[in-house]
């Protein structure tokens, strides 16, 4: 189309109002410094970098690490196979699936996210329903716990996981598999040499939503864990707020892009290098 | 009353979106207040009675804490004539000078407030704010669960109650409460001060069960806790639907709040909005008022038109003796940096 250009003006001036503009101004505001009430003060400062080293910040920062990887993970175990199985599955099916899956989106995030305390609490839905059948004598506390946290977070996330991967693997030419079974190979080694890899980009694209949504989230850890885990963003939120620190608010949020950017290219590079590798064996 | 939280935020969205509606429909020219204040903290009824009675209009647009309305108040433009800070945010806010001084010609009924809230430490003489509503941080509990007589912070510490307590999730009250059980000041700058009472905390760890702020009454009320740090008038509507709960101001002291009016500088309509403060103040639309929102009123002319369920409800209404040993929270200037950054210390457990 030849006026196609026409089209990326309004986007671009979106992104730079909305995104890069803001963005640079996080990023000038940490290097500031505040006064006692909290304003924004023009003198150059690096305050707000130097206590990121501060073992607790680190600290915190690693917890929100191992947290969103590990919801990251267990994503991907879920996800895989359902998507696998939608995908494979007859148009009607896959119709439903994709439905069933998009609904959690219909509702809004806050309130699914407070369906599940009226679930788990000790005089909710599952409580109650194992003190009826007899199988606890009294409630278990399922809320306010890491489990809980990481289940909501898991929840929340796998339709980012499984629907990437299944646009991957419905996209995937289908007569690659039969070549396999002609040249012998099992269901398992066909799945292995020519389903998997073709569906590392749906992994990789799932695996970066899943982990980006996850490490900047605060609301699950408030709500399903009793704010008593603290992850970065946590920390980031008071700092604009509370503590009226907005430079060492501002550093931690550019540690935080930083970090995500880096980790999210030496992943990218990961899956590439893994990807020649098993192209090289194949040929 | 600094309840706050995601229920507050969708209120407030809510709000929004019915206040648009009901701008685009109508395009009159009357003189309109604009209040910015938390959610639910008038009588609709109330709000209704002043557009009527001065022939005008009012908008009502909600926060859900006070560092949401000082962002706002600060960044300027923000078009508000009343607002209604907490008193430590009023402190702040008369040293950021960001607030208009009140002409008390244009509000008599000043008088009718009870002599205990005038001139308070966060801003003598009044010249800045006048008190809206007050409350007490103390302790609520379950009798259902617990026999034992509560009358000290130190209850909290019972080892009889591991995973059923809950505390306020901010670090102001929690610490202050912690530093009141060491019979410190609640606003201590004192770095060896704070660090003890933080340790302190630490070793309430075990027995915690959450901080909340936003729902830590739903969490009472539904028996997920049996013992929490709470505001007074919160108490009063934990034990209006569960009436096992009782509330006690302990007796190390504890930390008592309010929230005030003021008027941001620059605001347009400021002799509107002190004919408002002065209409609130009114006996009987301040009781009217105040029977809806269920918080404690320190207007003494508007005891006699209270009900009597209202008058003799021992959370709203606190004793003498039980507010002479409260204390404000006051300003700490730079060690708050401290007070933040030991209570990330103590929620990541470290």
């Amino acid at each position: 189309m030849r006026n196609s250009r026409f089209l990326l003006p309004p986007v671009l001036l979106w992104l730079s109002l909305f995104l890069v503009i803001p963005m640079l101004i996080v990023v000038g505001i940490s290097f500031l410094s505040r006064d006692t009430l909290g304003r924004v003060v023009f003198e150059f400062n690096l305050e707000g970098y130097r206590t990121f080293f501060d073992p607790l910040y680190l600290g915190i920062y690693w917890d929100t690490l191992v947290l969103s990887l590990l919801t990251t993970v267990i994503c991907l175990l879920v996800s895989y196979p359902l998507a696998y199985y939608i995908a494979n599955a007859s148009p009607r099916v896959q119709t439903w699936g994709l439905v069933l899956i998009t609904i959690p989106f219909w509702i809004n995030f806050l309130i699914r996210t407070y369906a599940w305390v009226l679930l788990l609490r000790t005089q909710g839905v599952v409580n109650s329903a194992l003190l009826w059948l007899g199988w606890i004598d009294e409630p278990i506390q399922m809320l306010y716990t890491y489990g809980a946290v990481l289940m909501g977070m898991v929840y929340n996330f796998i339709p980012f996981m499984v629907l990437p991967i299944y646009v991957a693997l419905e996209q995937m030419d289908k007569r690659l598999l039969d070549a396999a079974s002609d040249l012998g190979a099992s269901r398992w080694k066909a799945f292995l040499h020519v389903t998997l890899p073709q569906s590392k980009s749906g992994i990789m694209t799932g695996a970066v939503l899943v982990y980006v949504s996850t490490s900047g989230m605060f609301v699950v850890t408030d709500i399903l864990g009793g704010a008593k885990s603290t992850m970065i963003s946590n920390i980031i939120q008071t700092q604009f707020l509370g503590a009226r620190n907005w430079p060492f608010g501002a550093a931690l949020s550019v540690i935080f892009v930083v970090t995500s950017l880096i980790l999210i290219l030496l992943f990218n590079r990961a899956m590439q290098a893994r990807h020649q590798r098993v192209g090289e064996g194949r040929a | 009353m600094k309840r706050r939280g995601w229920t507050r935020l969708l209120a407030a969205g809510l709000v929004g979106v019915l206040s648009v509606g009901l701008l685009a429909g109508c395009g009159s020219e009357k003189e309109t207040l604009h209040i910015y204040s938390w959610a639910d903290n008038f009588d609709p009824e109330v709000l209704k009675d002043f557009e009527e009675k001065f022939d005008v209009k009012v908008t009502y647009d909600n926060y859900a804490n006070n560092e949401d309305l000082l962002a706002k108040i600060n960044a300027g433009g923000s078009g508000y004539d009343l607002i209604q800070p907490s008193d430590y945010m009023v402190k702040t806010m008369i040293e950021s000078d960001l607030l208009e001084p009140l002409d008390m010609n244009n509000i008599p009924n000043f008088e009718n407030i009870s002599d205990t809230f005038k001139d308070p430490s966060y801003d003598p003489g009044n010249q800045y704010s006048i008190v809206y509503t007050t409350g007490v941080t103390g302790i609520a509990y379950n009798t259902k669960y617990i026999q034992d007589e509560i009358n000290s912070w130190e209850d909290l510490w019972n080892p009889e109650y591991k995973g059923k307590v809950l505390l306020l999730d901010d670090n102001r009250e929690v610490i202050g409460l912690a530093l009141k059980k060491l019979g410190k000041s609640n606003s201590t700058t004192d770095e060896a001060e704070i660090t003890a009472a933080v340790e302190e905390l630490k070793t309430l760890l075990p027995n915690v069960l959450a901080f909340d702020t936003d729902s830590i009454k739903q969490k009472m009320m539904q028996e997920e806790g049996w013992i929490a740090s709470v505001w007074s008038g919160d108490a009063a509507f934990i034990a209006a639907e569960n009436p096992d709960v009782a509330y006690v101001v302990p007796e190390e002291g504890a930390t008592i709040f309010s929230d005030n009016y003021a008027i941001p500088k620059g605001a347009k309509n400021k002799e509107l909005a002190e004919k408002f403060i002065n209409f609130m103040l009114e006996p009987e639309v301040s009781a009217k008022n105040f029977e809806y929102i269920g918080y404690s009123n320190p207007n003494t002319k508007a005891m006699e038109f209270h009900s009597e369920d209202y008058r003799n409800n021992t959370m709203i209404n606190l004793t003498d003796e039980e507010l002479a040993r409260t204390e404000w929270l006051d300003n700490v200037g730079e060690a708050l940096q401290l007070y933040d950054r030991l209570w990330s210390e103590l929620k990541s457990g470290r």
